[in-house]
């Protein structure tokens, strides 16, 4: 495993940044040129009126997706972060381990469960997409960041504090650089999970690249569903390829 | 030492001043005359006097009081005392229950949710301090949830989301009937193919290393995504084949649920068994040879149960797995827990959402603790 791990990274490092490019080039072409697929979708689904989805324009759905993913992850990793490197300071360690069974416990829920309870609390919408996408995808970014700080060998913390380095230059020099490729893994699954919640949102009221299925499904036009789905699998994959790639960046640098 | 007067503990205080002030400041309850008109929110004071509420706030003031200075001795009376709370708020509940109108609905509000929720906390928190086992753990919840199911069946009939059950008891039981049968149907599918994908992919490293390439990639690929490609393709497939038709197949309904959670259940499942089965020791295994064993007996009395507890965790991930991505099979028209989720955010109608969404919290949960228990028996009778 660790050796195919190994040569995986080491193909994505010849591949370099095409990859992700490439993917990105094949979504945002793909947002732009549905048109051109005309003929296909018209094949599938002969006896509909429409088989483009004309609602709102591809790029729009996509512009929207990202930033609901965007702003919840941003913010998920702020506080996910903030709050693992809290409990593992001294004035914070009482709470560490409840923070990380509650990280571990809190992974089983289903994400659509959350989804749907943050409905009732927080109403239609795209507010309660974006906290609950946030609070779903805090919980492996804690999870890691604590993983990846515990993880270090406390003779590194010796070391660092018999070079005479306060608490906060240990935090920033040592143990967030040394744990950043467990968090990163933290955060590319928390991302990951949350582009597929996400396109779940539009049944409770959010426009993105989910709405194309979901109408398509309630109307009966494949067309719709596939336009949606090759949209949202391109974006997950693009995203995806992103973070491999960044995290082989991070990996080559040590 | 001080360990006569260890120092406070600061969660469970923060945990009950929290929990004291959700109570007393936010909505406790929401009562509304019938389904369609929604619920006025009503604090826990106004709905039932400052009588009762004080004797809900009382184990949690009691609680911070104790973890002030939490000795041994202390612990489990705070332990007892988050049950008495968990306990307590059914109770409560039902007193409200009894002094409304045989139409009107009676909504938990946040006020509830929040000591609920504070409740299991403190017992994460006290498990984990007291140091007592999982088993044990879940058999505190024993209790509780009895007290839950006695006052729902006695006197809270009022409840709306019992009132949403009831209505629907039949489409519950087949609906959750479905769900199972879907995770089975997947995972046990999930556990003989990965297994011989597992076994292919030791001999052939070219099979390795293209098909974790492959189900990597579907791994990524969002199950509502998934599950729409799927669609075309099987349309197709059952309007070609009559036999596919016959046996159900078509582009909504169980096919492509099965087939999509198929896919994602693979990848946990082959990783965890080509991991299991590679990490076995070399020396057991040549001490095994050496003891005469054949080939096939070397597979099957010491690989394999040494492997078994990697095995499992991995049927854990996607078992868990796969019940929550039912519910999103619920969409394509599968069936399932999700679809009381889909019907009620369809309709706005709250209650019926919590109907489908609980349950299957539920679900992940038991099923995630009776496997990793499962794991736990056979770590143990592994190393004995």
């Amino acid at each position: 495993m660790r050796g195919n791990a190994a040569a995986a990274l080491r193909w994505s490092r010849r591949v370099g940044w095409w990859k992700p490019l490439a993917w990105l080039g094949l979504l945002l072409a793909l947002c732009l040129g549905m048109g051109g697929l005309e003929g296909l979708f018209r094949w599938l689904e002969p006896d509909s009126r429409q088989v483009l989805y004309a609602r709102s324009s591809f790029l729009v759905l996509l512009g929207q997706h990202v930033m609901v993913v965007g702003l919840a992850s941003l913010a998920a990793v702020i506080l996910g972060v903030g709050g693992a490197v809290a409990v593992t300071r001294p004035f914070g360690r009482d709470f560490l381990p409840l923070v990380s069974q509650l990280a571990s416990i809190g992974q089983t829920f289903p994400p659509v469960a959350v989804l749907a309870l943050a409905v009732p609390v927080l109403g239609f919408g795209t507010l309660p997409i974006i906290v609950a996408l946030l609070l779903y995808g805090l919980l492996p970014i804690v999870r890691n960041t604590l993983a990846g700080i515990q993880g270090i060998d406390p003779g590194v913390h010796e070391a660092a504090r018999g070079m005479g380095m306060t608490r906060g230059q240990i935090l920033r020099q040592v143990e967030l650089p040394l744990a950043a490729p467990v968090m990163l893994a933290g955060v590319r699954t928390s991302v990951t999970i949350n582009v597929a919640t996400a396109a779940i949102g539009a049944t409770v009221g959010a426009t993105n690249l989910g709405d194309p299925i979901i109408s398509g499904i309630v109307n009966g036009n494949t067309a719709y569903v596939l336009q949606g789905a090759l949209l949202i699998g391109i974006l997950a994959i693009t995203v995806d390829s992103t973070f491999e790639r960044v995290q082989s960046w991070l990996v080559q640098r040590d | 030492m001080d360990r006569a007067r260890p120092f406070p503990n600061v969660v469970l205080i923060v945990l009950m001043l929290g929990g004291a002030v959700a109570w007393l400041t936010l909505p406790a309850i929401s009562v509304a005359p019938n389904r369609i008109v929604q619920g006025t929110p009503q604090h826990a004071v106004a709905a039932l006097g400052w009588g009762p509420t004080l004797l809900v706030l009382m184990p949690m003031l009691a609680m911070a009081v104790l973890a002030w200075r939490p000795t041994p001795r202390r612990l489990p009376g705070v332990l007892a005392l988050v049950i008495v709370l968990l306990i307590a708020i059914p109770l409560w509940l039902s007193g409200v229950a009894a002094s409304m109108e045989p139409t009107a609905r009676l909504g938990i509000g946040s006020a509830l949710w929040c000591l609920l929720f504070i409740g299991l906390l403190a017992l994460i928190e006290l498990r984990s301090r007291l140091a007592l086992s999982r088993p044990l753990g879940w058999a505190l919840l024993v209790p509780v949830v009895l007290v839950w199911w006695g006052c729902l069946t006695q006197w809270l009939a009022p409840l709306a989301l019992y009132r949403e059950y009831q209505g629907r008891s039949d489409q519950f039981y087949a609906a959750l009937a479905q769900h199972l049968m879907l995770v089975g149907a997947a995972v046990s599918a999930a556990i003989v193919l990965g297994a011989g994908l597992a076994l292919a992919m030791r001999r052939h490293s070219r099979l390795r290393r293209a098909g974790f390439g492959v189900l990597n990639v579907l791994q990524t690929i969002p199950s509502i995504a998934l599950f729409g490609l799927l669609l075309a393709p099987l349309a197709w497939l059952s309007a070609r084949f009559d036999w596919l038709a016959d046996l159900g197949v078509s582009g909504i309904g169980w096919a492509p649920a099965w087939l999509a959670l198929l896919g994602y259940s693979l990848l946990p499942m082959v990783r965890n068994i080509f991991v299991a089965l590679d990490e076995v020791d070399p020396a057991v295994i040549e001490s095994a040879r050496g003891m005469g064993m054949s080939r096939r007996q070397v597979f099957l009395q010491v690989r394999l149960p040494l492997a078994l507890p990697v095995v499992l965790e991995g049927v854990r991930i996607t078992t868990v797995q796969a019940i929550g991505l039912t519910a999103v099979a619920a969409l394509i028209g599968a069936g399932g827990l999700g679809t009381f989720v889909f019907q009620g955010l369809g309709q706005a109608a709250m209650d019926l959402v919590l109907l489908g969404a609980l349950p299957i919290i539920a679900l992940a949960l038991i099923a995630d603790a009776l496997l990793s228990a499962l794991t736990d028996v056979l770590r143990q009778g592994g190393t004995t």
